[in-house]
């Protein structure tokens, strides 16, 4: 996380050698990805932010078979992890759209589900919902979150309640990292948060303003439950 | 200056296998003074929409209406200049060797004089905060900072409608937050602001009033209070608790800014809380 100009999308290009260090050292899995740059793209997959820029095939399917056939899967093999991870960002029936002609939300599901089919060992999703509505964002976050455990997430974006889940969250600030800590200590921390121009959700600061913890209550339900019960105890009293 | 769409239908590709019906018969009115907020699903019509209100697109069939007057009468320049339209992802028109002449192009073309020009310009990179980048190229500028210049180049056509299509997607908190300010400051001014945007947060608290999409159609259409009660599904997190805890405690009332909801939950649990 953290501010526009921060540095986050260059960290991104770092690690897999679109960009080179002019000091210093980038590893990944052992291996430096300015010098091996092909080496490393086989297990680093980055989904870019502005997905226009990553469309380059004449419709939706060949688009999303590009990585795949750089990595000279087997036909047949690749024809179905197409068309499962079509399936998976909900785009059944757009194989033969041609890309330029999407919506800006259904180009960003587009350049995921190519990232889907080759799934690398370690994802670089450079804002991934950035164009998409609430739904298709909880959508996106779930599959994020199914890779748990077996792949390596890096999830760039400006939404807090994006990261409540992820083991570390690190703030880039300027090109510095300022931060490197559990998503809850971040959202409790009101120094941290504003010098880096973050601001918590909305629940939250409607949590933190009635003064319950502002961690807690994620969702609306959560909040308005928690609400409740404060009305009642104090109806109780009387 | 008012905005009428009358039964507006949009099919791109028509004729061929990919035929896309992306507005359905579409009405509605933008009013003078407003800020209207569009939302809706992905590929729900919202940029198609927007595109109709400059005739950048023009209507399959069905009418666009300026003051009452058919727009397709009027020419395509003035109204470009009057109804100032600033795209999805903008920054990717970007061109021009500095910022400066990027934002001047606009008024320029309109034919405004040099002086006036130069004037408007810094008047602009001013109110948006990028006053100090105008001799920058804008392809070394931050995401953030691409989005502004590309806003600025509009609003210095001083256009009378301001039309953004997700104008703070990909923005930090903070830099949508004083973006969300300058819309605000336009209509205060007595201009007319019409936003696209997915964040329902954000919509509560700029939006007079609030178009729902749908498969291009209009499936709600009114002030934002009614159209979030009604339509739960597309209504922001202050909406949603509120209206749940309006079950228990009907005294919460309608409220839809974040300031007007803490105040109404705080009145739920009593002043002693602050
Ligand atoms: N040039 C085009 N040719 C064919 N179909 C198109 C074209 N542009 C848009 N469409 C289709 O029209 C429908 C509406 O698109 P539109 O861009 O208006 O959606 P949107 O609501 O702005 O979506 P998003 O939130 O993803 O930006 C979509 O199904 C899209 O695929
Ligand atoms: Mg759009």
């Amino acid at each position: 996380m953290g501010p526009n100009g921060g540095g986050k999308s260059t960290l991104a290009r770092l690690s897999n050698g679109l960009l080179h260090a002019d000091s210093g050292r980038v590893r990944v899995a052992g291996l430096d990805p300015a010098r091996e740059p092909y080496l490393v793209r086989r297990r680093v997959g980055i989904l870019f932010q502005n997905p226009d820029s990553g469309l380059v095939a004449p419709f939706v399917e060949d688009d999303v078979a590009f990585g795949l056939e750089n990595l000279g899967a087997p036909r047949e093999e690749m024809r179905e992890r197409v068309a499962e991870a079509i399936r998976a960002v909900g785009l059944s029936g757009y194989e033969r759209r041609e890309p330029h002609t999407l919506s800006g939300g259904e180009k960003q599901r587009v350049a995921l589900a190519g990232l889907l089919a080759v799934g690398p060992e370690v994802l670089v999703l450079d804002e991934p919902t950035s164009m998409l509505d609430a739904a298709g964002r909880r959508e996106v976050l779930e599959r994020v979150h199914a890779l748990r455990g077996n792949r390596t997430v890096l999830h760039l974006t400006h939404h807090l309640e994006e990261v409540l889940d992820a083991d570390r969250v690190l703030v880039l600030n300027a090109g510095r990292l300022v931060a490197d800590v559990a998503p809850e200590w971040l959202v409790s921390d009101a120094t941290l948060l504003r010098e880096n121009r973050l601001v918590l959700p909305t629940v939250s600061r409607l949590a933190l303003g009635l003064g319950l913890p502002p961690a807690k209550p994620r969702t609306p339900e959560e909040l308005a439950a928690a609400v409740g019960e404060r009305a009642e105890r104090r109806v109780g009293r009387r | 200056m008012k905005i009428e769409l009358e039964d507006v239908r949009h099919v791109y590709a028509a004729g061929t296998t990919f035929e896309v019906a992306a507005l359905r018969g579409v009405s509605l009115a933008v009013e003078p003074g407003e800020v209207l907020a569009v939302v809706g699903g992905t590929g729900s019509g919202k940029t198609t929409l927007v595109r109709h209100l400059n005739l950048l697109l023009e209507p399959t069939s069905g009418r666009v209406l300026v003051d009452g007057e058919d727009a397709r009468v009027l020419r395509r320049s003035e109204l470009r200049g009057r109804i100032g339209l600033v795209f999805q992802s903008p920054e990717e028109a970007l061109f021009a060797p500095n910022v400066f002449e990027d934002v001047a192009f606009g008024p320029r073309r309109m034919g405004v004089g040099e002086e006036e020009v130069e004037k408007r310009v810094q008047d602009t990179l001013q109110r948006l905060g990028v006053a100090h980048l105008a001799d920058r190229s804008p392809f070394a500028l931050s995401g953030g900072e691409k989005r502004r210049v590309a806003i600025a180049g509009v609003l210095a056509m001083h256009p009378e409608v301001l039309v953004l299509d997700e104008p703070t997607a990909g923005l930090d908190p903070a830099t949508r937050g004083e973006l969300l300010d300058v819309v605000c400051g336009v209509r205060d001014e007595g201009g007319t602001v019409v936003i696209v945007s997915h964040d329902l947060d954000e919509v509560a608290e700029v939006a007079d009033r609030v178009c729902v999409l749908e498969c291009g159609e209009v499936r709600a259409f009114g002030r934002a209070a009614d159209v979030f009660y009604a339509e739960p599904r597309y209504a922001p997190a202050t909406v949603r608790t509120a209206a749940l805890v309006a079950r228990d405690y009907p005294g919460v009332g309608r409220p839809v800014s974040f300031r007007e909801t803490l105040a109404a939950l705080r009145g739920v649990l009593g002043r002693e809380t602050t």
